[in-house]
Parts: structure tokens; sequence; C-alpha cells
């Protein structure tokens, strides 16, 4: 399934979570992912982040997902920062 | 489902922050989501050190490497993580029994005929005269059910790919891809350029498919076990080589994606340039992700997806649960 993710987390997490995130997704912005997963997958990147966050200093992650990219459309205005990956 | 990575530029690819990160020699940086990666196809000049392979092979993530003339080298197959003794043995087994080998060996036989067939029936119903090579292959089909012998059921398939060959000039309208014989090794003109390549990567997309399962590629059925290579990829190949191989170079030589400027021929034989090449990935990429209703499991499912099924089907008939039919179009 199709993943949108987003974070707000203290500066001293940012690195952390980005570092986990680049596993699984592609980068699009700052604390901004997308990317194809399974159930699975999404599953152990939920536990991992969440091990990172602290919910006390008002930590946020914000996952969407999709079934399939069919019904959706993506508007970029100015720089799209998110690159093909696959042929590089 | 995983993605393939296709890497043209040359560059060093590392592991770095628990993830894969490609520099290219001009600069451009990239992280690859090493958890959503099935595999790399490596036509530049890449860089790796044991620390990437060590991080590869964790992840069990299979490098395949294509040389300067996109022939393919070789690929960096991990350690087995689903080593099963029984079905090696079950495998070996249902080599070394001749009635076993044959009757597999004749499924994929027929499987990649009956494939072939329905190509050429697609494209004498759009117009093209193709019944007498139609009716040509389904005689020989017919003589697969009674070969006796591994050497006459390759001389049956011979044939049938000869005819089905000399149907290309028919369902390609551009003269500059006429097609004469098969030639290898370096090929001859363009068309037979395009189906050694394609055909190459049918093979690794195999390869990589049966990674995923408990088979073992080293004992194939058709084409015979030896010292030097992987022989069941080659194998299952045979039947999805129309299926996905052939339509993409219909589609990409129909549809004028790549025509006789992306080839070079200032070499012994003829090969694809980098352009025509990436170009003929692109294609093949998107018609292995597109999905179609599967009628047994009543659920879509992409031709990526299918070589895999094939692999389970072959696991079934090894471990004598279920006969073996092979994937037939019904479209």
């Amino acid at each position: 399934m199709f993943i949108i993710l987003y974070y707000d987390v203290n500066e001293k997490r940012c690195s952390k979570m980005l570092k986990k995130c680049r596993a699984y997704l592609q980068w699009v912005q700052n604390s901004v992912f997308e990317g194809n997963l399974t159930e699975s997958q999404l599953k152990r990147l939920i536990s991992d982040l969440a091990k990172i966050i602290n919910e006390e200093e008002g930590d946020s992650l914000i996952i969407y997902k999709f079934e399939s990219q069919r019904y959706t459309d993506r508007i970029v205005v100015g720089k799209d920062k998110k690159t093909d990956i696959n042929f590089i | 489902m995983k993605e393939t990575v296709y890497i043209f530029n040359s560059g060093r690819i590392q592991r770095k922050d628990n993830t894969l990160f490609f520099e290219s020699e001009n600069g451009t940086k990239k992280f690859l989501p090493v958890e959503n990666i099935k595999e790399i196809f490596v036509f530049g000049e890449v860089d790796f050190n044991k620390k990437t392979l060590e991080f590869l092979t964790t992840k069990q993530i299979i490098v395949h490497f294509f040389n300067f003339y996109d022939y393919y080298v070789g690929s960096f197959y991990p350690r087995e993580h689903y080593n099963s003794g029984y079905m090696i043995l079950k495998q070996a087994l249902a080599y070394e029994t001749t009635g076993r080998r044959l009757k597999i060996a004749k499924s994929f036989v027929e499987g990649a005929a009956k494939n072939s067939l329905k190509i050429l029936k697609y494209y004498n119903r759009r117009g093209q005269n193709l019944i007498s090579i139609i009716e040509e292959i389904e005689s020989y089909v017919q003589e697969i059910e009674c070969q006796e012998s591994i050497e006459t059921l390759m001389h049956v398939e011979g044939k049938i790919k000869q005819s089905y060959y000399g149907a290309f000039k028919n369902i390609i309208n551009n003269s500059d891809f006429t097609f004469e014989k098969r030639t290898k090794k370096p090929p001859k003109d363009y068309l037979n350029a395009l189906i050694s390549f394609s055909n190459s990567l049918i093979y690794t997309y195999c390869l990589s498919e049966i990674y995923q399962t408990h088979l073992d590629p080293r004992i194939g059925f058709l084409h015979s076990t030896n010292f030097r290579r992987f022989s069941l990829n080659l194998d299952i190949a045979e039947i999805f080589k129309p299926v996905i191989g052939d339509r993409t170079i219909f589609a990409v030589l129909n549809k004028g994606i790549i025509d006789s400027r992306d080839f070079d021929n200032n070499l012994n034989g003829i090969i694809l340039k980098p352009s025509g090449c990436r170009k003929f990935l692109e294609v093949l990429q998107e018609r292995l992700n597109q999905t179609i209703k599967h009628s047994t499991l009543k659920r879509e499912v992409s031709y990526r997806r299918l070589i895999r099924l094939e692999c389970y089907k072959i696991e079934k008939f090894l471990m004598e649960d279920y006969e073996y039919k092979p994937f037939v179009m019904d479209w």
C-alpha cells in the first residue's frame, strides 16, 4: 500500500527519525516521506519509530495509508524534491 | 511489492545510516530504502565494499551485474536463507528420475509454445496473416507429448522457436527490424540484439524469484544441470519470455519508443546503447508491475508475481502434491 508519513519531533530526535524512515521510504521534504510498503513492513516501521518518539515532549508522527494510488493526484508547486530511485 | 533498482551511472554504493547510499561520479547522492528493495541491476561501473555486501546479504538483496555490452556477467547471490535439505533432495531426485524430469521439461516447452501461440493468435486477429505459422506450431505442440528423451524434446522446442521467430517480421511494422535468423554472441542485427537483451533480463528476474523460494537454481530440468551455471531459471524463463519479454519488444518497436538510433553497430556485433537500454527497461518494468486477474487465485497479481507463483507450483510438483501445469495466458 502507498504511505505518506510525516513527523514533528524535538530537534534532538530529528536525525534518528530521518535515518529510520530513510531505510523504508523515500524522502520527499524535510520530515516528509512517501513509498510503497507491505502491512508487515509498516508495522515494523511504526514500532521502530514509536521507540524514538517522546510523547511527553510533544512529538508526533502521522501516517496516511492508501490501498492504491489510483484515486490520488499529486500536485507540486515549485521544486519537486522527490527523485526517481528505480532508474539511477 | 518490493522495488527493483537499475543503476546506469557510475559511482559507489555503500552502507550508510543502516540503509543503502548511492553516490555517483557526477556528485548526485541518493538514499535507497533498503527495506523496500528486492534486487539491484548494475549497468554502470559501481564500487562495492565487503561491508555493503554483508549488509545486502542480511537484507537478502540480490545484485545482478551487466557488462559494457549489456551482457549478463553474474549475480551477487547472497547466502541461501531458505535452506531446505528436503527440497534439494526432492529436486535432485526428480532430475535423476527420467520420467519425472521429462514430464516437467515437457511442461516448460508446452508452456512456452502455448504462450507464443496466444501472442500469434492475438496479432492474427489484428489482421496480420499468421495462420500458417500458427498451424505449424500447433502441429509441433502435438509432438511434445510423445517425445521420449530430453534431446528430442529440445529439438522440437528448437523447431517451435524457429517458426515463432519467423512471425516476428509480420508483427513488427518497422523495416529496420527484420528477422533473418536468431544470432547470438554477438547478435548480428537490431532485433537479435533486443531479443538477447530481453531474454537475459528474464533469466535474472527468474533467478531473483527462485532465491525467494526453497528451490535450488542449480538443478534445472529442461536445461541440463552442469558444473558452470544456474539452469532452473532458464527453464522457468522459457514460459515468461513470450509473456513478458517478447510482448515488451513488440510494444517498444511498434510504438516507436526504440528505433535503429538506439543501437551501436560500430562494434563486432550490434548492441543497445545505454539510452536504448534504459528506455527498454522502463517499459519492461512497467509491464512487470502491471496486474492481471489471475484465473485460479481470483485476484489481481502482477506479471512479476506470476514468476514466483510458477516457482511455488514447481515446489508443489516436486513434493508430489500437485500436477504441474505451466502458466498460459488466458486472453
